[in-house]
């Protein structure tokens, strides 16, 4: 089961990397959906043998809500904010594409690196769990200062969402998983309310493009 | 029977949510909004009254629970929506005559302040620091649309920002959760329960030092982008310059406090586990940064609401400041709570009305307005002077608090910094005021009729700062020290 966990964590890193390095806008949306699937097994893979009658109930809530929300859901929304707001399908990143997959894979290596000094006070489940989601928090920020759309934004917040998601498996015991239901209702929410300010700000401003949204200042 | 209270208190803004939604008639929302925060009122009125006298009370497994320093939060947040919520009749009133707010505008808002009111009050009912979570990222979510009430340009940008920024600052306090949920996973009484703030507060002194550390920079970071301290407060002036006035007043009297009662919550829990003040020295550096930046900003500030939004940036450094001092600095801080949150409601919403006179909310072309309207001019000129700190108004007691604190914990540096950053506050904010108060009109004016109820809406703000500056009754005072002593404080 670990190295099933293992596996799915390399796979998550791997679309972290495919998804900065890529330059079309559907091929971002349908990896971070991709992404979100995977994450929806991580639960299981960690937890499922060591859990109790009623934790199986709670993984099995968990896993088929990140999978509904993360991987249809939230892809479904985006898809529909790109349709509506008209926007053409290319990244249009701030600075190039090598230099974005060269910086990410500087951040995998230092995520390796920090997951090896930060000591823990139990040790995590799964190898891969604390550099995947160190991986996932600096791809996350990295995507959200480098890209111009608002809808690679979304897709940045996602990644980072994601990270601190694998981060949180580490501790599934300890969240409730009410309280697991209740962030990823809070982050279906969010990724409505951000799509449908994406489509009034293309109806008034003929763009989408963050950089251009400067005129509030000092 | 308590319990009961409770979730009546818990469920009568989400029924209100609703319902908001079913009624047609602007002016019908608007009625139905002030009567259901009144009737919130009510529920609140029973609900912390035995808390300040007696004990904490807790329901549903521990899940939900008050004390004093919750229910001296409760106070607060029921004062600015009560306030804020009155006003919002009188303000868009205008605005239904002009045509501007119509039956899609007033169910958008009427719905989403009832959400904003149940999530913030989740906040402040939740002893889960994962619900309490929940609860802070449902705020953001459902505050954001009632900035662009009024679609523009520029309140969507400001939308955006508030959205985006806060987003992912509170993705990072979910981190900094997780991170203390880490630390209470090694040790065995916090199994199952380790995101209990009763559990971890009793047993604080059991949890790793080092994580707890880390974690406590993560909430800092998160929550404090919410809070609006420096330098994380970039989206605040756009977004309090953008929303109309009662929101505006919302967003500054409490949405920054409800954020910052969160960072508050593990104050005492990560300073009994590092065994010293180490919240207390991040929360001295966030809250120095944020009077300085909030200080240069506001000398070169036009906009009359850009201007009181850096006075919140400013007012939430004082009290992280006062925070971090520890001791009576705490009892200060809670106290400068109250004062600001008051003061900062009434300062916008008499800023808003000037702007709904004036048409713009340009300083430069706002001249006169004590002449033009006497009573929020005149309202507005008293709650500047407040604002920086002027006696006998009770902001100047709880600074003057803070101050004491600072010397006699010996804190030189910090005090200097205070000193200076509210010296230049001081000179920037008074030059506005008296400029837009007596300066010269730009065209021969008609001096606005003033109601009773606009009267009664500003003055009686000023008169409760007017009369906390001067005496404090010992029942606030009683509740005050309850509260501060939660975190460590003395009275």
């Amino acid at each position: 089961m670990i190295q099933d966990a293992n596996f799915i964590l390399l796979i998550v890193i791997v679309l972290d990397l495919y998804i900065v390095s890529s330059s079309r806008l559907d091929t971002c949306v349908n990896a971070t959906a991709l992404q979100g699937a995977a994450l929806a097994f991580l639960p299981f893979a960690l937890w499922w043998k060591q859990a109790s009658s009623g934790e199986m109930i709670g993984l099995l809530l968990i896993g088929a809500g990140t999978f509904v929300v993360k991987s249809l859901l939230i892809p479904f929304l985006i898809f529909r904010s790109i349709r509506e707001a008209n926007v053409r399908r290319e990244v249009e990143p701030s600075i190039s594409l090598h230099f974005s997959l060269f910086t990410a894979a500087v951040f995998v290596a230092g995520s390796f690196w920090m997951a090896s000094i930060v000591v823990f006070p139990q040790s995590p489940p799964a190898s891969l769990i604390v550099p995947a989601a160190f991986v996932g928090v600096l791809v996350g920020f990295l995507l959200l200062v480098s890209r111009q759309k608002a809808i690679t934004q979304v897709v940045g917040y996602l990644i980072l969402e994601n990270g601190i998601f694998i981060f949180g498996q580490i501790l599934f015991k300890e969240l409730p998983f009410i309280v697991e239901l209740g962030i990823l209702l809070d982050l279906l929410v969010g990724v409505l309310v951000m799509g449908i300010a994406i489509n009034h700000i293309s109806r008034q401003f003929d763009h989408i493009d963050v950089n251009r949204l400067d005129e509030l200042k000092g | 029977m308590d319990s009961l209270l409770l979730w009546i208190f818990l469920l009568l803004p989400v029924l209100g949510s609703i319902l908001c939604l079913f009624l047609r008639k602007p002016k019908l929302v608007l009625a139905f909004t002030t009567v259901g925060v009144l009737a919130e009122d009510l529920a609140g009125g029973f609900l912390i009254y035995p808390v300040f006298t007696g004990s904490p009370l807790h329901t549903a497994d521990d899940w939900l629970r008050i004390d004093a320093l919750s229910g001296y939060h409760i106070l607060v947040m029921l004062l600015v929506f009560s306030l804020s919520s009155i006003f919002a009749y009188r303000y868009f009133g205008k605005e239904i005559e002009s045509g501007d707010f119509k039956e899609s505008h007033a169910a958008r808002f009427g719905s989403l302040w009832f959400g904003s009111l149940g999530a913030m009050s989740l906040v402040l009912l939740s002893n889960n620091l994962g619900l309490m979570w929940v609860g802070i990222e449902a705020t953001t979510l459902i505050t954001a649309f009632l900035i662009c009430i009024h679609r523009s340009q520029t309140s969507l940008e400001a939308t955006w920002k508030y959205v985006l920024l806060c987003s992912v600052g509170i993705a990072l306090a979910f981190l900094g959760t997780l991170l203390v949920g880490a630390a209470a996973s090694s040790v065995s009484i916090f199994h199952g329960n380790g995101l209990m703030w009763t559990v971890l507060y009793q047993n604080a002194s059991k949890l790793n030092p080092l994580t707890m550390k880390i974690a406590f920079v993560f909430l800092l970071v998160g929550y404090g982008t919410k809070a609006g301290l420096a330098p994380l407060h970039n989206w605040l002036p756009d977004a309090h310059s953008q929303a109309p006035a009662p929101v505006s007043a919302l967003f500054s009297g409490f949405m920054l406090n409800a954020a910052l009662y969160c960072i508050m919550r593990y104050i005492p829990i990560v300073n009994a586990a590092a065994q010293f003040n180490f919240a207390g020295h991040l929360l001295l550096l966030f809250g120095v940064i944020s009077m300085l930046t909030a200080a240069v900003f506001i000398l070169f500030q036009h906009d009359i609401k850009r201007l009181l939004a850096y006075s919140s940036v400013e007012h939430l450094g004082i009290t992280a400041i006062g925070l971090g001092l520890g001791g009576l600095g705490i009892f200060a801080a809670l106290f400068h709570i109250f004062n600001h949150s008051v003061c900062k409601t009434t300062g916008f919403l008499s800023a808003g009305k000037l702007d709904q006179i004036y048409g713009t909310h340009d300083m430069r072309k706002m001249k006169g307005t004590i002449r033009r309207a006497p009573v929020w001019g005149s309202g507005l000129f008293l709650i500047f002077l407040a604002l920086v700190g002027a006696a006998p108004f009770a902001i100047f007691m709880s600074e003057m608090l803070i101050i004491k604190t600072a010397v006699d914990h010996n804190q030189i540096l910090i005090l200097s910094f205070f000193l200076a950053a509210a010296g230049i506050v001081f000179v920037g904010v008074l030059s506005h005021a008296l400029s837009t108060a007596w300066g010269e009109p730009p065209y021969s004016l008609v001096s606005e009729k003033s109601k009773i109820f606009d009267i009664l809406i500003v003055f009686f703000p000023l008169a409760l700062l007017l009369i906390l500056g001067i005496w404090m009754p010992y029942p606030f005072r009683e509740v005050l020290e309850k509260a501060s002593s939660i975190l460590g404080g003395k009275g």
